[in-house]
């Protein structure tokens, strides 16, 4: 094999691994949203606005760490809200996602309007650092933080008693309830975990992926996440496998790039491919029973 | 992230849990007749179901001794006395019968005792101490625990974490799967359920699921267990597993309380029977001192008689309706059994049966709207297949037996529901358009027709009563002139003044000239309307003949399975 062959095949994955990232966080968000019985209609808003806070934050600050710290902050006060009207106010989940995603876009035009002056895109913001493993060479940290992530829920859904409540709820909230689970409480604290996660994804977009925030950035990665919760049936380790392959096929997409092909084809392939696996590889993927239902909390 | 959302600490949480307000599903009735005033109590009885309070054999293993006492309990739901003076003992190491109709007050007396329904009146003593249960948790914390009809399980997840959920025992939010299995399967091996931890539940058959739940409740520490029509959805086997289980609880000295209608379970393993009608206890008996005949007495026995009898007064020879050899089988279980019905011309032919054994999907099978499996249908000799509509032109007219979910659209007009089905006839079009005028002149004349009480056609059925929205659906049926019509519960929570209108009009309308199949839960509605009476059980006819040849005894016993007979 040629050394030229190896290096193609080594960007390859580390490009794959890198689009994986948000991907990993989005759909993880999206796995507890869905435990909780809520439908993750509004990730790809709330990834939006996490982006957004982050590159605000870090150009107040000209510190990424602390602007990422800012797009969960903004991300957890998303997802409360969203809870607040689908939880408290019963308002329909699915509206309330397109209500999220709406209100998202808006907000972030007008605030990239009033900061930086223009409505396509911020300044350029300092960035993390990467750090150097061998063989991959320099990536990110929150790739490492991304795969813990994915193990630590994991652990949380199927070794903590919140795991544990967390499922009974998402599956059946009035056995729950007989059980003694306070259910809305559980599904408001899963909704911070959501708020966290799709923060650091939409961070990693605007500090990590281009150093910048650029109007509508997440170009339906929160949609992604949705398909490969689906693809991945609700467990971390089936969204962690539904991601890189998504990554990998970003990735391709990315090394491909020929003149032959136009580019718009080449960059639908991705999100063509994971509309195809969901199709064709998912049978009988059953959500979690009560996700999309509008639990009444005085019956 | 604030650092506690994930990890509640287990003995806190749990704690915290047992405080939980929690509010029962709103247990509504509708009562199917009125409510009987006639009671006796515990001290009251002149009869040979007196109470036995006192008069324990001697030798007994357990001493027997009062665990629960239920008081003058009364519960008023509008419209209907669910609860009227109910009392009821329960004492240690027996397995308590509560036998009644559906309807009789049965479930909701046992809510109550378990927290879930608060009543207006009356008194709860457990182990001889005044108690009140504003929610089951309170009720658990007590030591009762109750198996309800419809499992309160999670299908995707384990049998072990149904079991443990919500009480695990658990180190700083980690659950201590070790000990928790350890604990469960010790469960599982002291009364040797053939059950595995690590199964799903939805791979579980329903006799399984209901040793699941029963784990719950024993994991729990539940002394005191009530089951809510425990055998009505197992197998005869599963059925005689589970009252071996009974039997071993009861050694153990836990109390155990089962809510049945059938006779002959109660004879088999009940210690005790209490009887209740309409709300009311009629009866406290021991199974040796009563025969079948006397309990299906004191559960069907009706005071009030609100139903005048009404009978063709020209039933002709010719077999207007008929359905041949109707089976039915869902997820492996036979529903429908080889059905045959005639019904002649002039004739109301009534099914009587207790709720849940075929009658819905009798009716679905019979208006098209369901296919089963075998069925040959023919409406004055003439063969019927095909899609409901196909049914309703054929000439089968439909009252469905839920009025709201099925029968009518709430938010749309009288005129418009008056249409439902038949809305491409003629008579409400104009070339290929509707004609919403011509409509609404034919919801006049219905409203005036069959005395709807509605300012308009254009009045929503939102704002009618039960009992003119019955009209409605009734004055749409009969006003296409259906041969048959399968009328399905017709007074289903209608005010008793409709109640005897709708039933003149069906008389009336069946006339000598067409036909009906009766389905009602109410077994008096079929005793008055009807010429002769199908008693169905578990999917199949049991017995049929001409009303006024059957007594009250005798539709119990059929009823409930309890006999199984030739034509009358």
């Amino acid at each position: 094999m040629s050394g030229e062959m190896v290096s193609v095949i080594q960007s390859l994955i580390t490009t794959a691994l890198r689009m994986s990232i948000p991907v990993i966080l989005a759909s993880l968000a999206g796995v507890f949203s869905a435990r909780a019985g809520i439908v993750a209609m509004g990730l790809e808003g709330m990834m939006l606005s996490g982006s957004f806070a982050a590159a605000y934050v870090t150009w107040l600050t000209g510190n990424p760490y602390l602007g990422i710290l800012g797009g969960i902050i903004a991300d957890v006060a998303m997802s409360m809200l969203h809870g607040v009207l689908v939880i408290k106010f019963r308002l329909d989940q699915v509206i309330g996602g397109i209500g999220l995603n709406l209100f998202a876009t808006g907000l972030t035009t007008v605030f990239l309007q009033i900061v930086w002056g223009n409505r396509g895109k911020s300044e350029m913001l300092n960035t993390i650092g990467h750090i150097q493993i061998p063989v991959l060479g320099k990536i990110s940290p929150l790739l490492l933080l991304a795969f813990i992530a994915v193990f630590s829920a994991a652990y949380v859904l199927y070794k903590t008693v919140f795991g544990l409540h967390l499922r009974m709820v998402g599956e059946n909230p009035t056995a729950a309830k007989t059980l003694g689970i306070y259910v809305n409480r559980v599904r408001f604290q899963s909704l911070i975990i959501v708020g966290v996660l799709s923060g650091l994804a939409g961070a990693y977009l605007s500090i990590d992926h281009l150093n910048m925030f650029v109007r509508d950035m997440v170009a339906g990665r929160g949609f992604i996440a949705l398909s490969i919760d689906i693809l991945g049936r609700y467990t971390p380790a089936g969204i962690l496998a539904g991601s890189l392959f998504f990554g990998i096929v970003d990735a391709l997409q990315l090394v491909i790039q020929s003149d032959k092909i136009p580019g718009q084809l080449l960059q639908m392939l991705p999100y063509l491919v994971t509309l195809l696996a969901v199709v064709l590889a998912v049978k009988d993927v059953r959500p979690p029973a009560s996700m999309g239902k509008i639990i009444d909390e005085r019956e | 992230m604030k650092g506690g959302s994930c990890k509640p600490s287990g003995g806190m949480c749990r704690k915290r849990a047992w405080k939980m307000p929690l509010c029962g599903p709103v247990f509504a009735q509708l009562g199917d007749g009125a409510p009987s005033f006639h009671r006796n109590g515990w001290q009251e009885g002149t009869n040979k179901y007196d109470s036995i309070v006192g008069n324990d054999k001697i030798g007994e293993v357990n001493l027997k001794v009062e665990v629960v006492r239920l008081k003058n309990i009364t519960k008023q739901y509008p419209g209907v006395l669910a609860l009227n003076h109910a009392d009821l003992e329960i004492r240690s190491g027996e397995i308590h019968a509560l036998l009644g109709e559906n309807g009789a007050g049965k479930t909701t007396l046992m809510k109550v005792l378990y927290g879930m329904t608060v009543p207006d009146e009356g008194e709860i003593y457990i182990s001889q101490k005044l108690v009140r249960f504003s929610s089951p948790i309170e009720a658990i914390a007590a030591g009762i625990g109750m198996v309800h009809q419809h499992f309160m399980q999670a299908d995707m997840l384990t049998v072990l974490e149904n079991v443990i959920a919500g009480a695990e025992p658990s180190v700083r939010g980690k659950i201590n799967y070790g000990q928790a299995r350890k604990n469960v399967q010790e469960m599982i091996d002291q009364f040797a359920f053939d059950i595995q931890l690590d199964s799903k539940i939805e791979d579980l058959s329903v006799g399984e699921r209901q040793r699941v739940e029963i784990l719950k409740v024993l994991y729990r520490g539940g002394t005191i267990l009530i089951f809510d029509e425990p055998t009505a959805v197992l197998t005869p086997l599963e059925t005689e597993a589970f009252f071996a289980v009974l039997r071993k609880f009861k050694e153990q000295g836990k109390s155990i309380v089962i809510i049945t209608h059938k006779l002959q379970e109660v004879m088999a393993i009940a210690d005790r029977i209490t009887v209740m009608r309409d709300g009311a206890v009629t009866g406290h008996c021991q199974p040796k001192d009563v025969s079948i005949n006397d309990l299906a007495a004191m559960m069907v026995k009706r005071e009030i008689k609100v139903n005048q009898h009404m009978r063709g007064t020209n039933v002709s020879e010719d077999v207007y309706f008929e359905v041949k050899n109707l089976s039915l089988t869902a997820a492996g279980k036979t529903i429908l059994d080889h059905i045959n019905l005639k019904i002649h011309k002039g004739e109301i032919l009534g099914i009587a049966g207790v709720e849940g054994n075929g009658q819905t999907e009798l009716i679905r099978c019979l208006t098209g709207l369901q296919k089963p499996e075998e069925m040959e249908l023919l409406v004055d000799g003439e063969a019927v297949t095909g899609t409901a509509s196909d049914f309703i032109s054929k000439g089968i007219g439909h009252v469905p037996e839920d009025r709201l979910g099925t029968a009518v659209v709430e938010s749309e007009s009288v005129s418009t529901n008056l249409m439902l089905g038949y809305h491409f006839k003629d008579w409400f079009r104009r070339g290929r358009w509707m004609d919403y005028k011509k409509a609404e002149s034919f919801g006049n004349d219905c409203i005036k027709k069959y005395s709807i009480k509605a300012p308009s056609a254009k009045t929503t059925i939102a704002e009618m009563s039960g009992g003119n929205q019955q009209k409605v659906v009734i004055a749409r049926v009969f006003s296409e002139n259906p041969k048959v019509v399968i009328c399905a519960q017709p007074t289903r929570g209608v005010d008793i003044g409709s109640i005897e209108y709708i039933h003149q009009r069906m008389r009336e309308f069946v006339g000598t000239e067409y036909a009906m199949l009766l389905i009602s839960a109410d077994l008096e509605e079929v005793k008055a309307m009807s010429d002769r009476i199908a008693v169905i059980y578990k999917g199949k006819i049991v017995a049929e003949g001409p009303t006024d040849e059957f007594d009250d005894t005798q539709l119990g016993l059929y009823m409930t399975g309890a006999k199984k007979g030739a034509d009358i």
